[in-house]
């Protein structure tokens, strides 16, 4: 029966052709317009670490002025100090630690055609990798001696090594970085998350680092952050020594550990310090950290703001909307049906046979207005990408688990849309319509 | 009204059409007006003067391959080369972009040695050009004089003598008399800087700041050891930007070839900073223009189904003697009734909806006048739909009484 | 084959309470052409919606082919209704969107049947009203008269047992009326049982046995007449 319905159903529609078009946009823009929304909302909250999310936390500190908490939600800094996140670095509780932060420098090579260019550099200890799971395509990260002492050794991103080497093992070959040579150590795979968890302060969606650099070289070159740099006092610095040894956060740290008792450890180990601070006269706010999980994190930092949130709910009470128009149209369209109704019924057709028929048009509807709200959220989300001038481009589009919800929405709505009239065509008494006026 | 009697029957009859009717409504003023608010406020957002020739701007930012560089030798052969492109009205170097999104800001004092109370600032690092070539407007005192320029370092804290302030930021720190004159002082810092100067407007670095307009500007250059960099504000005669825009990297690079050069317009940085509220603007109002038009659709679709329906009652109507007139103005009156309650079940909808939005989503409070607006809109829009098939139910003829169907 | 026992049907509405049917009761043998005659509003139409499992009644019991029906669910009616009735209405009640072909084939859709078996059966109830060549046709390109023989057709090709007909020849001219009625004539000789509603006494007189309603009753004429014959059965 089903193929039968479904032809009267294709029969129907074109019967009534202004009728059936003005439903069928009406499910197309209702949908169009929520998976729009939808699909930036789920791409913005996609975790790249969900793998390792119970694992991995990021470190936040209290170290903030006595008056005034620090101006987020969770009332603390979201970088630590260079003095504190060389003190945490020291303590071997975690299976891995990543202290870091953004740079930028620039590329230029001798008797080569490239002109230079300014890459973004991530300066950050060597378990950066190993940390966030990313894989080597050749060579490896530089020894742990470089995160303390200065040694001239990058990894490039596959990116970089293509436009440097033409993507060929560049492993221990050189590289002029703000006119000085350094080592390649190994060339990452491409790795690009987006939202970038591990670095949201510097713009969420973002391309990862074209560069990584030991965290070892800040004396040596007097590396300042190209990320936040905040305070809550203004201090003299006299010489770069004296801001490493300043209270200005500017330093990204997250940790690996890999069970609750490794968990605790750590956390006894930040109260050891911040007790150590206090007496020092540091930390005069009541002692306070953070060991926050991907996903809260994620959370936190408000990647999905609530422009977003407006706009997810928006569009789902403007799909809301259009249900109810076609609530409204397939009504009307049932109803003017009805003495055909009343014939199949006086013909055989049980009123669960005359449900399904009109279910099954409704059903149709859905399916055309998905496949056209499909194309209506590809048009929206090239609209979004335009609006935010690029910045959207790793986000504003579809994957097929976005496709299937399309679609998958677009039926749901009108099989909604069309429960109601199909139920009440199906209960009409045929009687009425059979006899002549 | 004689009507309404036998037009509640007849709605009574058709209850869940006409309920249908009414619940899109009421959604739709819901998020209509909800929308609409979001809308404005940030259309005046985006609308605020900024003080500045945004469009005529032109910024360069460079970064010498090699440290080891003389950067103020640099600056000044770089502006005196950018002075000489024809159609540039004047240069000067910034340690950072106006309304870009990134900036430096501090607290400032009327008082020395203050730890609290103080306000919060953009600060400027920049030269004596700056009032032209960004286009501000002196409102008050006098700009800096070369002999006044220093050079600062992130290192070296040599804080400047004199200081020219926004108005905004001079009447916080020196509410109802002139600042001119006067002193400001930074964080747990007795050094005092003479204000010499007051600038209309000039709306800093972060768009979306609560003290947007905070901006403060010292004569300085700011070089960053180890890792040097520059800024320059390019101002050229109107229409004249995309023009000399393009000949501004070849002339750099030939004078000095070994940096990296990347060129921007003010106006892209500033689009840029405003991106994300110029798609809620654009978005919104897709969704408001698409809703009505759906609404309006539907209503035409659904008084015209409804009307056919009563075809031969409006015939026998016409037939007793209704004129045309009567019988428009039936179908009207009922759609009125019928957009009545929607508005009404949306008014209320609508503030609850804005609750939530407000607690929520620190969106804007929805005023009573935006709402009774769009409610009007509304109405204006269901009747308009109505009109169509109300208008042909009216010239439907008389026949129909005696025809069957 | 069709046996009605104090039947009662009666409509509510928020207000009144009419009673359609009071205490009906009728057989009808296998093979008999029963007209049915009486006034307007006698409960004729109510009757044969009761008869053809459109309506259920409200009391009494009601046998179609040995089978008591009052219990019935829906989906087991429209089966029943499917199988063992066919419909003729005054009006036609063809299904304006589908050609001849595939009006003929919504109640073999229902019943279940293969293409092959639906494409036999509707191509040979064609024939029989003579109308194999507009197979394609819609329903308004036919006369009045042609309608009717499609519907006819329509009620045929499930091959029912008993032929329900609602003023088959109300909307036509007396030519036509009369080659429909010869049709329904020529099925009832092949062993189809008839009831059929009208208001033509002349054709009522061509059944093999007339009954009237009257106020939602047999008349006491017909009353009588049905307890003689219960009572020598």
């Amino acid at each position: 029966m089903f193929g039968y319905y479904f032809s009267l159903a294709m029969r129907s529609l074109r019967s009534t052709p202004v009728m059936s078009a003005l439903m069928i946009a009406a499910i197309a823009v209702g949908v169009g317009a929520s998976m729009t929304t939808l699909t930036l909302n789920y791409m913005m909250s996609q975790n790249a670490l969900q793998h390792k999310d119970q694992v991995l936390y990021a470190v936040q500190l209290d170290s903030w002025g006595a008056e005034n908490a620090a101006n987020n939600d969770s009332q603390m800094p979201w970088e630590l100090s260079y003095r504190d996140a060389t003190a945490l670095l020291r303590s071997d509780i975690p299976v891995r630690q990543v202290a870091m932060h953004r740079w930028g420098g620039t590329v230029s090579q001798e008797n080569s055609e490239l002109r230079p260019f300014t890459a973004d550099i991530r300066v950050t200890t060597a378990d950066f990798f190993a940390l966030f799971d990313i894989p080597f395509i050749h060579g490896g990260t530089w020894n742990k001696e470089a995160d303390t002492n200065p040694q001239r050794q990058v990894v490039l991103s596959k990116a970089t090594n293509e436009k440097l080497f033409n993507g060929e093992n560049s492993v221990g070959r050189t590289i002029n970085l703000s006119g000085e040579p350094y080592t390649v150590m190994g060339v990452i795979e491409h790795w690009n998350p987006s939202p970038k968890v591990h670095d949201l302060n510097n713009g969420a969606f973002n391309d990862s680092a074209d560069i990584y650099l030991p965290f070892g070289l800040h004396r040596q070159l007097q590396i300042y952050s190209w990320g936040n740099t905040n305070g809550w006092k203004s201090e003299d610095i006299e010489s770069y020594e004296d801001f490493l040894n300043s209270h200005y956060v500017w330093i990204q740290y997250w940790v690996e550990l890999e069970n609750s008792q490794q968990k605790k450890d750590y956390e006894n180990f930040l109260t050891a310090y911040i007790q150590s601070q206090k007496a020092e006269g540091r930390y005069p706010r009541p002692l306070k950290f953070g060991l926050t999980q991907p996903s809260e994190w994620l959370v936190v930092n408000e990647v999905l703001s609530d422009d977003n949130r407006v706009l997810g709910w928006l569009s789902l009470a403007f799909l809301l909307v259009c249900v109810i128009n076609a609530v409204a149209l397939l009504l009307a369209k049932f109803l003017r049906k009805a003495p055909e109704a009343g014939v199949r019924r006086a013909l055989g057709a049980s009123r669960g046979a005359i449900f399904s028929q009109h279910l099954m048009e409704s059903g149709c509807i859905g399916l055309i207005g998905g496949i056209a709200g499909i194309l209506l959220t590809v048009a929206g989300l090239s609209g979004i990408r335009l609006l935010q001038m690029g910045r959207f481009d790793n986000i504003a589009s579809m994957d097929w688990v976005m496709v299937l919800a399309a679609i998958g929405l677009a039926i749901v709505a009108s099989l909604l849309a069309g429960l109601y009239p199909a139920w009440r065509i199906s209960r009409t008494n045929p009687s009425i319509y059979l006899k002549t006026q | 009204m004689l009507e309404l009697r036998p037009i509640l029957s007849a709605l009574w009859r058709n209850k869940i059409a006409a309920l249908l009717i009414a619940l899109q409504l009421a959604l739709t003023l819901a998020i209509v007006s909800n929308a609409s608010v979001i809308v404005g406020e940030r259309s005046e957002k985006i609308a605020r003067p900024t003080g500045m020739a945004v469009e005529d701007i032109i910024t360069v930012f460079f970064q010498p391959v090699s440290q080891n560089y003389d950067m103020p030798a640099a600056v000044s052969a770089d502006l005196e080369l950018l002075r000489n492109i024809p159609g540039v009205l004047q240069a000067t170097h910034s340690n950072h972009f106006p309304l870009s999104g990134s900036g430096s800001a501090s607290q400032y004092y009327n008082k020395p040695n203050q730890e609290t109370g103080g306000e919060a600032a953009n600060y400027y690092q920049t030269n004596p050009d700056f009032i032209e070539a960004l286009g501000l407007k002196l409102a008050e005192g006098r700009n800096f004089e070369v002999s006044e320029m220093q050079i600062a370092s992130i290192n070296e804290n040599r804080d400047s003598n004199v200081v020219i302030i926004t108005k905004q930021f001079a009447e916080t720190l020196y509410p109802g008399e002139s600042a001119v004159g006067k002193y400001l002082y930074g964080d747990r810092s007795s050094h005092p800087i003479e204000i010499i100067g007051v600038v209309e407007r000039h709306l800093g670095a972060w768009v979306s700041w609560s003290r947007a307009g905070n901006a403060v500007f010292f004569p300085e250059l700011f070089l960053a050891e180890g890792n040097l960099f520059m800024r320059y504000l390019i101002r050229t005669e109107p229409g004249q930007r995309d023009a000399v825009l393009k000949q501004i990297e070849a002339k750099l690079s030939e004078r000095d070839p070994q940096r990296v050069i990347e060129v921007e317009t003010l106006e892209e940085e500033k689009n840029q900073s405003y991106a994300r509220d110029n798609t809620m603007i654009k978005v919104l109002a897709a969704v408001m223009a698409l809703l009505t038009f759906i609404i309006a659709l539907g209503i035409v679709g659904l008084t015209s189904f409804w009307i056919n329906q009563r075809r031969k009652q409006i015939g026998v109507r016409r037939a007793l003697g209704a004129t045309r007139a009567a019988i428009g103005r039936y179908f009207l009156l009922e759609n009125c009734m019928i957009a009545g309650t929607g508005i009404a079940l949306g008014m209320a909808a609508a503030q609850i909806a804005n609750g939530v939005m407000v607690e929520s989503f620190k969106q804007p409070a929805l005023p009573m006048s935006v709402m009774l607006t769009c409610a009007l809109i509304l109405l204006g829009v269901s009747l308009a739909a109505a009109l169509v098939p109300a208008l042909r139910a009216a010239n439907t003829s008389p026949a129909m009484a005696t025809r069957n169907v | 084959m069709l046996k009605m026992q104090s039947i009662r049907k009666s409509y509510r509405t928020d207000t009144i309470e009419t009673h359609a049917l009071r205490d009906f009761s009728l057989e009808v043998a296998e093979g008999e052409f029963v007209s049915v005659t009486g006034p307007s509003g006698s409960g004729k139409t109510t009757f044969l919606n009761i008869a053809g499992l459109l309506e259920t009644p409200t009391g009494g019991q009601y046998l179609l082919d040995g089978q008591d029906v009052s219990n019935l669910n829906d989906r087991e009616r429209s089966r029943l209704r499917n199988e063992k009735i066919g419909f003729i209405f005054q009006g036609f009640n063809l299904i304006p969107d589908l050609n001849l072909f595939d009006n003929i084939d919504v109640p073999l859709r229902y019943r279940g049947f293969n293409a092959k078996e639906r494409k036999k059966r509707i191509e040979k109830v064609l024939e029989q009203v003579g109308l194999s060549a507009r197979a394609k046709h819609l329903p308004a390109q036919l006369s009045g008269g042609q309608q009717q023989r499609v519907a006819i057709a329509r009620a045929l090709a499930g091959e029912p047992r008993f032929l329900l007909a609602d003023e088959p020849t109300g909307n036509l001219d007396s030519l036509m009326a009369r080659q429909v009625m010869e049709l329904l004539e020529f099925i009832n000789e092949w062993g189809t049982t008839i009831v059929m509603v009208t208001h033509d006494p002349d054709l009522a007189r061509r059944a093999h046995r007339n009954i009237q309603v009257v106020d939602g009753q047999l008349s006491d004429l017909q009353r009588a007449h049905v307890v003689a014959e219960a009572a020598n059965a």
